[in-house]
C-alpha cells in the first residue's frame, strides 16, 4: 500500500564526512522506501569516502519514474547533515525557501581547521545560518547520543529516525525493523532499534521553531 | 663599536625567525654546524655535518636565529653581560689570565691531542661534583663526529682528542639540559661557545630552555674546521678511513696537516686542506673562544712543536675558570711552566690576523670598523 | 544481500549500478569472472564473488586488467559465459590483448564490462574507454538506467555468442555508483562443460586454434560480425525515443546523460518541443534508426560524457543520408554547448536546452539566492587526506625527513593508490611526491630520471609504489631499472591490501577473491631473485625508516625498501585501537617556540585538534585511530600513548 509524496520527486541529500556511515543511512532510508513501493534513486560521491573528504548521497523518491542520481542545484526538498557544516555546504548548492534540515551538531575538522589555517564556525553561527535559510531546522546531538549507546557510528541511525519522527515520508519503526531485520547481523538490531527510536522521539518532542 | 655584528637588512624590531636563519645563514653557506638551533624545536636536525630544516616554521621570532651565532647581535653588550669588568683585549677578549698547562698524567696526555688539558679539567670537574655531565665531542664511523654526554670521570679521561670536523656540541647540550644532569659543562670551540653565551642572555621562548644547568664552558683555540663530506673524500683517497686515528695541524710553518693512521703519519699539504673548510669559518672572527670560563689551545715553546705539542696554552676568562685551574693545580693533575714572554703577542697576533681575514669575508661585518682602531673593552 | 541466489525471482529491490550489472551476469549465466579493482568498477567482482559459493562460477582479483581479460577469454575459449571488468584506463592496459581477443574471436559470451569516470570524480585522469570500441571493432552498449544494468548485461553476453566476438558494456560513475530500483529476472542452472575444442585447422572459427591470424581473413570475418551486430542493434529496444512526434529539437543521448537529459527537459517543461532518443548501442550506430528519427527535426543536440564520440557518428550518419534527411544543425561539445571536461548533470543540460529552446531554467528566489550566497561564504574547505592512523601519513614524514636531511633535493614518483594523495594534495605527502601518471609509472619514471645523472642530475629519485600496484605494473619497470643500473630507491608502500577501493585481495595476501586460502606472492622475495637485497621496515618506526632510507639514498643502482604496516581500515585494525592517546597540557608547548604546533599545523593527522581558546593540541578520541605514531614526533613528548586495554 502506498501514501503520496507530499511532493514528486521527493529529493533529499544526506551528507556528511567519509566514515559517519553516510552511505548506510542512504542505504537504509532508500530500502525503506522502496518496500513502501517507490522508485528510488540514489547518487553517490563515495570514492574517497573514507578519507575526510564531505560525501553526499542524493536520495529521488518517486512515485513512478527513475530520477537523476543527481538533484538540480536548488532543488533539496529535505537535507540531512552528519556534520554540521555539510548541512550549510550543501544548503549553498541545493538549498531553497522551503527545504527541510536535520543537523547532527557534532563537527568534524577539516584539515584545514586542525592546522589553524581556517576557522570552524561556532554552534551559534551554525544554527543560525541553517535556520535563516531553511523553513523548518532541527538539531541533534547524534553523535553524543550515539557514544551514550555504545558507538558513535549509529549517529546515522539516530538521524534516521529523526527524518521518521518529522513526518514528511512514509516510514516508521516498522518497516525500518524490517529493513534492518534483513540486512544486518542479529547481534546489531538492537542498538539499531534504539538509535532510530532516540532519533524519532528527540524530533516528536520540539515543536518546530518556525510554524 | 667594532664588535658589533650587524645585519644590513635589519628592519629594527630584531624579529627574527627560522625563515631568516634559512635565509641568512643556512642558504648563504654561513651555518658553522654549531647545533645550537637543533634539539629546541622538531624544526632543525643534523645530518651528517649539515643543519638541514625538516619542516617550514613560521613564527616571526625564534631561538633558533637568536642563538645562531652567526646571526647579528651585539657581542659587547653580551661580553659586559658575561663578564662584567674583567680585563678585556681586543684580540683575545676577556682575559683574567694566560697560562702554560699540560696533564700531570702522562697515560692521559698520550690519549690527547696536546697537553691533555682540556681532558684533565673536565675530569677533575666531574670527580669533584662542580659539573654532573660533560658534553664532549667523540667519534662516529668514517671520521663522522658524534657529540656524547658523559657523566663518569672515568670514560671523560678516555674522551681526548681533536675532531676537525664541526661537532653537534650545542644541540647535544639542548639535549641533555632537558634530562636528569643539573650541571653541565661543555667542550666548545668558538662558534659553539658564541652560541651558548647567546643562549645564556637571549631567552625568547616561554618554554623552558635549560640554559641555567650550563655550569662550564671549556673553550678550545679554533682556527678553522672541515667540512666532513669534503675531509671524507680527500683523506678517502689517501687512506682508509678506519685506519686513522687522530690529526693535527701543526704550526703555521709546516703547512701540513698531519694525518695518524695505525701504520704511519701522512702529511696532507694544507693546500689540499683548505678547500675544504666550512664556509661559514672564513668568516669567523674568534681564535680563543672568548666565550668561554677558559680557553685551551697548542702552544708555542723555545724547544720546537716537538716538545711544544704536549703543552696547551689556556686563557682564563672568568672567576669559574680561574678556580678549576687553581684546583687542578692544588690537586696536582695538572703541571704548569712559565709562558715565554713573546708568546701572549704572538697569540694576538694570530687572533687578530683571524678577525681581519674574516673582516674582510663577512657581509655582516660593520664594514666601516677596523678591528685596529679600538682601545678595547672593559677598561 | 539482494544477489543471492534465493533471492525471489521478479522481486523488486534497490540496487547498485554495479550490482545491476552483476546480476545481469549472474542471470547471463557466466562462469568465470575477473577484474582488476579501480573505483568505480570494484563493487561488480565484489559482489560477483559473493555469490561464487555454489562452486559453479570463478571469480578473481587478477593482478591487472590485461591480465582479467585473459582469463575471462579462456572461459569463453573454453565455451563458458565470462566477465572481465575494469575502470577506464584498466582497458587501456587490457588494450593490447585486446586488439589480438577482437581478431581471434571469442566463443562463450565474452563481456568487457568499463566504468569509466568523467569529472575523474576518483581517479587521475577522465579517458574514456568508448573509443576503444571503435578502435577494437567490437558493439559497445550503454546502459541508462539500472534495469538497463542488468538487463543490458545480460543481453550482451547473447550479442557475443551471436557475433562470436567479445561486447563491451559501458558504465559511468554515476550508474555504477548510483542505485535504483530493480526487478529481478530468472538465475539459470549453470551447467555448461568447459572444453577447448582446438582439433580443427586454422580457419576454422568453432574448432580450430584461436589465433587473430590469418590476419586479413579474420579481420574481415570481424567486421562482418560488426555489421551483424548493427542489424540487431537496429530493432534493440535499449534504443528508444520519447518525446513528440515532431520535436523542435532532437536530444541524442546514452547513459546517464539520459536521466539528466529527461529532467532537464521536464524541469523547463519543455515536454511539448523536445524529443529524447536514447541510445543504448552506442556504437556502431544503427544508421536507419537514427534517420528515421533525425528526419523529425532540423535542431539535433547530443549529450553525453565526456568526449564528442556519440558526436561524431552521428554527424558522419547525419553527412551521409543529408539527402534523405535534410541538413541539421547540430549542438554538443563541438559547438560548447556542453563542457568537453568533466561530467554532466541536469542542470548543465537544462542550460543547454534552455539556450536552444529560449527558455529560462527554473531559479530559486532571488532574494533567497542573495541570501544563501552571503550566510554560507564563510565555510571552510574539506581537503581530502589520509586516515587517522594512515601508514602513509607516516612513510611519507619519514622520507620527508630523510630527503630534508640528504639535502641534494630528491623527490618522490608518486603512483596509483591512496598514497597518490602525496601529490594531489601536498598536505598529505609534505611536499615530497612531485610526479603521478599510471599505474606503476612512479617506478618507470623513477627508472629514467636515475639515467640522469651524467647529464648532471644530482637529485635522488625515489619511486612509491602499493602492494597492489607492485604486482599490477611495477615489476617491469623495476626489473629495467636494475637492469640499467638506474640510481634510485624503491619503496613498496606495503599496507596489506588494494586499500584505496575498498581492500580487495591481491597475491600478497594468502586469501584470494572468493575467500579461498592462495599462496602468497612474496615482494620481498620477488624482489631478491632480482638480485637486489632488501630492506624492510616498519614506516611506524620514524627513526629506523629515516636512517635506513637516507643510508640507501647515499648508495649507487637500485635500492629497495619495503615499508610493511597495514591499512588503517584493514579489517585487522578498523575499529580498534592499538592505544589510547591524549595530550598532556602540562608538556605540550603549543604555538611557542619550541614546537609551533608541529603536530596540528605541518603532520596533520585528523586525530589531532587545535584548541584555539585553550591553545593546546588536543586528541579527537572520536576519530583518532589509535596508531600511536605521533608520540614519536611530539617534541615535547606531550603525545603520551597508552597500550589499549585487549579486547
Ligand atoms: C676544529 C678544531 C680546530 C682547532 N684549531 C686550533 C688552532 O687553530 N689552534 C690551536 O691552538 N688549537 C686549535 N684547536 C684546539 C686543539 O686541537 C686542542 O683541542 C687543544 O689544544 C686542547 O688540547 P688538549 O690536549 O687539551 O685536548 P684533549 O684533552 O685531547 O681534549 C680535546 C677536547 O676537545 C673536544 N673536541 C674535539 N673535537 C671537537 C670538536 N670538533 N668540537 C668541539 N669539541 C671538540 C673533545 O671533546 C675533548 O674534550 C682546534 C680544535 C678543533 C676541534
Ligand atoms: S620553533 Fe622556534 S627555534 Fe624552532 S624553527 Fe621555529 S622559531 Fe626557530
Ligand atoms: S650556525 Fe649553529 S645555530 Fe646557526 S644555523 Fe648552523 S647549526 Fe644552526
Ligand atoms: S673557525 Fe669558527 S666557525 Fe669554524 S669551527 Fe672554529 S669556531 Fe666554529
Ligand atoms: S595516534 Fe596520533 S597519528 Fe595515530 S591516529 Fe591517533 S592522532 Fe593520528
Ligand atoms: S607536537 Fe606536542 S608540543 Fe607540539 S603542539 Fe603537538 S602536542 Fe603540543
Amino acid at each position: 500500500m502506498r501514501v503520496n509524496l507530499v511532493k514528486d520527486p521527493y529529493n533529499i541529500v544526506i551528507t556528511g564526512v567519509g566514515g559517519q556511515g553516510n552511505v548506510m543511512a542512504s542505504r537504509v532510508l532508500s530500502n525503506m522506501l522502496v518496500r513502501k513501493g517507490f522508485k528510488v534513486t540514489i547518487g553517490e560521491t563515495f570514492g574517497m569516502s573514507q578519507r575526510g573528504g564531505s560525501v553526499m548521497s542524493h536520495i529521488r523518491v518517486s512515485s513512478a519514474s527513475v530520477w537523476s542520481p543527481q538533484i538540480p542545484k536548488g532543488a533539496a526538498d529535505l537535507i540531512v547533515a552528519l556534520e554540521p557544516i555539510e548541512a550549510i555546504r550543501v544548503l549553498a548548492g541545493y538549498g531553497n525557501p522551503s527545504v527541510k534540515v536535520v543537523v547532527n551538531l557534532r563537527p568534524i575538522y577539516p584539515v584545514g581547521v586542525i592546522t589553524g589555517e581556517e576557522e570552524y564556525p561556532s554552534a551559534e553561527t551554525i544554527r543560525a545560518t541553517v535556520t535563516a535559510l531553511a523553513a523548518e531546522a532541527r538539531f541533534l546531538a547524534a553523535t553524543e547520543e550515539a557514544i551514550r549507546l555504545g558507538n558513535p557510528i549509529l549517529g546515522n541511525i539516530i538521524m534516521i529516525g529523526a527524518v521518521a519522527g518529522l513526518g514528511v515520508l512514509p516510514i516508521d519503526r516498522e518497516i525500518f525493523e524490517r529493513v534492518i531485520r534483513d540486512g544486518m547481523p542479529a547481534a546489531r538490531v538492537e542498538g539499531n532499534l534504539r538509535a532510530f527510536a532516540i532519533g524519532e522521539a528527540s524530533v516528536a518532542l520540539k515543536s518546530p521553531p518556525s510554524q | 663599536m667594532q664588535q658589533q655584528r650587524r645585519d644590513p637588512t635589519e628592519k629594527g624590531d630584531g624579529r627574527r625567525g627560522q625563515n631568516e636563519l634559512e635565509e641568512q645563514v643556512l642558504r648563504a653557506g654561513l651555518c658553522t654546524g654549531c647545533g645550537a638551533c637543533v634539539n629546541i624545536c622538531p624544526y632543525q636536525a643534523i645530518h651528517h655535518d649539515r643543519t638541514v630544516t625538516l619542516h617550514a616554521c613560521d613564527l616571526a621570532q625564534g631561538r633558533c636565529y637568536a642563538c645562531c651565532p652567526q646571526t647579528p647581535a651585539d657581542l659587547s653588550d653580551l661580553r659586559r653581560k658575561l663578564y662584567g669588568k674583567t680585563d678585556c683585549t681586543p684580540e683575545l677578549g676577556p682575559m683574567k689570565g694566560f697560562f702554560i698547562a699540560r696533564a700531570a698524567d702522562e697515560g692521559l696526555r698520550q690519549g690527547a691531542q696536546h697537553g691533555g688539558t682540556v681532558t684533565t679539567l673536565v675530569t677533575l670537574a666531574l670527580r669533584e661534583g662542580l659539573i654532573d655531565a660533560a658534553v664532549l665531542a667523540g667519534e662516529g664511523e668514517g671520521l663522522l663526529p658524534r657529540s656524547v654526554t658523559i657523566t663518569d670521570a672515568k670514560v671523560a679521561a678516555k674522551m681526548g682528542k681533536s675532531r676537525f670536523v664541526v661537532s653537534p656540541t650545542v644541540a647535544e647540550f639542548n639535549r641533555v639540559c632537558r634530562g636528569d644532569a643539573a650541571k653541565i659543562g661543555v667542550v666548545a670551540t668558538p662558534c659553539q661557545a658564541v652560541a651558548l653565551a647567546k643562549m645564556r642572555t637571549q631567552p625568547v621562548s616561554e618554554v623552558e630552555s635549560g640554559i641555567e644547568k650550563l655550569h662550564l664552558v671549556v673553550g678550545l683555540f679554533c682556527g678553522w674546521a672541515l667540512s666532513w663530506q669534503k675531509l671524507a673524500a680527500l683523506l678517502k683517497a689517501k687512506t682508509d678511513l678506519a685506519q686513522v686515528t687522530g690529526m693535527d695541524i701543526p704550526p703555521s710553518r709546516y703547512h701540513t696537516l698531519e694525518v695518524y693512521t695505525r701504520g704511519e703519519t701522512i702529511r696532507v699539504s694544507l693546500d689540499e686542506v683548505t678547500p675544504c673548510v666550512r664556509e661559514a669559518c672564513h668568516s669567523c672572527d674568534d681564535m680563543t673562544a672568548e666565550f668561554s670560563d677558559l680557553s685551551v689551545g697548542s702552544a708555542r715553546l723555545p724547544e720546537g712543536w716537538e716538545t711544544a705539542r704536549s703543552w696547551n696554552q689556556v686563557i682564563v676568562r672568568t672567576q669559574r675558570g680561574m678556580d678549576l685551574l687553581e684546583l687542578a693545580r692544588r690537586r696536582g693533575v695538572l703541571e704548569f711552566r712559565e709562558p715565554p714572554a713573546e708568546n701572549l703577542q704572538k697569540l694576538k697576533a694570530a687572533a687578530l690576523g683571524k678577525k681581519k681575514a674574516a673582516a674582510s669575508r663577512s657581509k655582516y661585518l660593520n664594514s666601516t670598523a677596523n678591528v685596529e682602531e679600538t682601545d678595547g673593552f672593559g677598561s | 544481500m539482494a544477489l543471492d541466489r534465493e533471492q525471489k525471482e521478479e522481486a523488486e529491490v534497490l540496487l547498485m549500478g554495479n550490482e545491476a550489472i552483476a546480476r545481469g551476469a549472474l542471470e547471463a549465466g557466466v562462469r568465470v569472472a575477473a577484474g582488476y579493482p579501480g573505483t568505480p568498477s570494484s563493487e561488480i567482482i565484489e559482489t560477483l564473488s559473493r555469490s561464487s559459493e555454489t562452486g559453479k562460477l570463478y571469480v578473481e582479483w587478477s593482478t591487472n586488467e590485461k591480465v582479467a581479460m585473459e582469463v575471462a577469454a579462456a572461459a569463453s575459449f573454453a565455451g563458458l559465459r565470462s566477465l572481465c571488468v575494469m575502470k577506464q584506463n584498466g582497458v587501456n592496459v587490457a588494450s593490447d590483448f585486446l586488439l589480438h581477443l577482437t581478431g581471434s574471436g571469442t566463443r562463450g559470451g565474452m563481456v568487457l564490462v568499463a566504468c569509466d569516470d568523467p569529472g575523474a570524480l576518483s581517479s587521475a585522469n577522465e579517458g574514456e574507454s568508448r573509443h576503444f570500441a571503435r578502435l577494437m571493432e567490437i558493439p559497445l552498449i550503454e546502459p541508462a538506467d539500472f534495469q538497463e544494468a542488468k538487463e543490458m548485461t545480460r543481453w550482451a553476453f547473447d550479442l557475443s555468442e551471436q557475433i562470436r566476438n567479445i561486447v563491451m558494456v559501458r558504465s559511468v560513475t554515476r550508474m555504477s555508483h548510483a542505485s535504483g530500483n530493480v526487478v529481478l529476472g530468472t538465475l539459470p542452472a549453470l551447467e555448461g562443460k568447459a572444453e577447448f575444442l582446438c582439433d580443427g585447422p586454422l580457419s576454422d572459427p568453432e574448432r580450430g586454434p584461436v589465433v587473430s591470424a590469418p590476419v586479413m581473413a579474420k579481420h574481415r570475418l570481424q567486421q562482418e560480425k560488426l555489421r551483424k551486430a548493427i542489424a540487431l542493434f537496429e530493432k534493440s529496444p535499449f534504443n528508444a525515443y520519447s518525446g513528440p512526434e515532431k520535436p523542435e529539437l532532437l536530444i541524442i543521448t546514452s547513459s546517464a546523460c539520459t536521466l539528466y537529459s529527461r529532467e532537464a527537459v521536464s524541469r523547463l517543461h519543455a515536454e511539448e518541443r523536445a524529443g529524447i532518443l536514447k541510445l543504448g548501442t552506442t556504437w556502431p550506430l544503427p544508421p536507419m534508426l537514427l534517420k528515421r528519427h533525425l528526419r523529425k527535426t532540423q535542431k539535433v543536440l547530443i549529450v553525453e560524457e565526456v568526449l564528442p564520440f556519440l558526436e561524431d557518428h552521428v554527424k558522419i550518419l547525419a553527412a551521409e543520408q543529408a539527402r534523405e534527411i535534410g541538413i541539421k544543425t547540430f549542438y554538443g561539445k563541438n559547438d560548447g554547448a556542453l563542457p568537453t571536461v568533466g561530467e554532466l548533470n541536469p542542470d548543465l543540460v537544462a542550460d543547454a536546452v534552455g539556450r536552444i529552446l529560449g527558455i529560462d531554467p527554473p531559479a530559486i528566489p532571488a532574494e533567497y539566492g542573495e541570501k544563501l550566497r552571503r550566510l554560507t561564504e564563510f565555510l571552510p574547505k574539506r581537503d581530502q587526506t589520509f586516515c587517522p592512523g594512515c601508514p602513509h601519513r607516516a612513510s611519507y614524514w619519514g622520507i620527508r625527513e630523510a630527503l630534508q636531511r640528504d639535502h641534494r633535493g630528491g623527490f618522490v614518483c608518486g603512483d596509483i593508490g591512496c598514497y597518490a594523495m602525496a601529490t594531489l594534495s601536498q598536505a598529505a605527502g609534505f611536499h615530497t611526491a612531485k610526479t603521478l601518471h599510471a599505474m606503476g609509472s612512479g617506478t618507470g619514471i623513477a627508472s629514467g630520471f636515475g639515467k640522469l645523472g651524467p647529464f648532471g642530475m644530482t637529485q635522488p629519485v625515489l619511486a612509491v609504489c602499493g602492494d597492489s600496484t607492485f604486482y599490477h605494473a611495477a615489476i617491469p619497470a623495476l626489473i629495467n631499472a636494475i637492469h640499467q643500473r638506474a640510481d634510485m630507491t624503491f619503496i613498496v608502500l606495503d599496507n596489506g591490501g588494494t586499500a584505496m577501493t575498498g581492500f580487495q585481495s591481491h597475491p600478497g595476501l594468502d586469501v584470494n577473491a572468493m575467500g579461498e586460502a592462495a599462496p602468497m606472492v612474496d615482494i620481498a622475495a620477488i624482489c631478491g631473485a632480482m638480485g637486489v637485497p632488501v630492506t624492510i621496515e616498519d614506516p611506524f618506526d620514524l627513526i629506523g625508516t629515516r636512517e635506513t632510507l637516507n643510508r640507501l639514498l647515499e648508495e649507487p643502482g637500485v635500492k629497495i625498501l619495503i615499508l610493511k604496516q597495514s591499512c588503517a581500515l584493514s579489517p585487522e585494525k578498523k575499529g580498534k585501537k592499538r592505544f589510547l592517546m591524549r595530550v598532556d597540557d602540562t608538556l605540550c608547548r603549543g604555538e611557542a617556540c619550541g614546537c609551533n604546533r608541529l603536530c596540528t599545523r605541518i603532520f596533520r593527522c585528523p586525530g589531532l585538534l587545535w584548541n584555539r581558546e585553550r591553545k593546546r593540541a588536543e586528541i579527537d578520541e572520536v576519530i583518532c585511530a589509535g596508531c600511536g605514531f605521533c608520540a614519536g614526533i611530539c617534541p615535547a613528548g606531550a603525545i603520551r600513548s597508552e597500550e589499549a586495554a585487549k579486547p
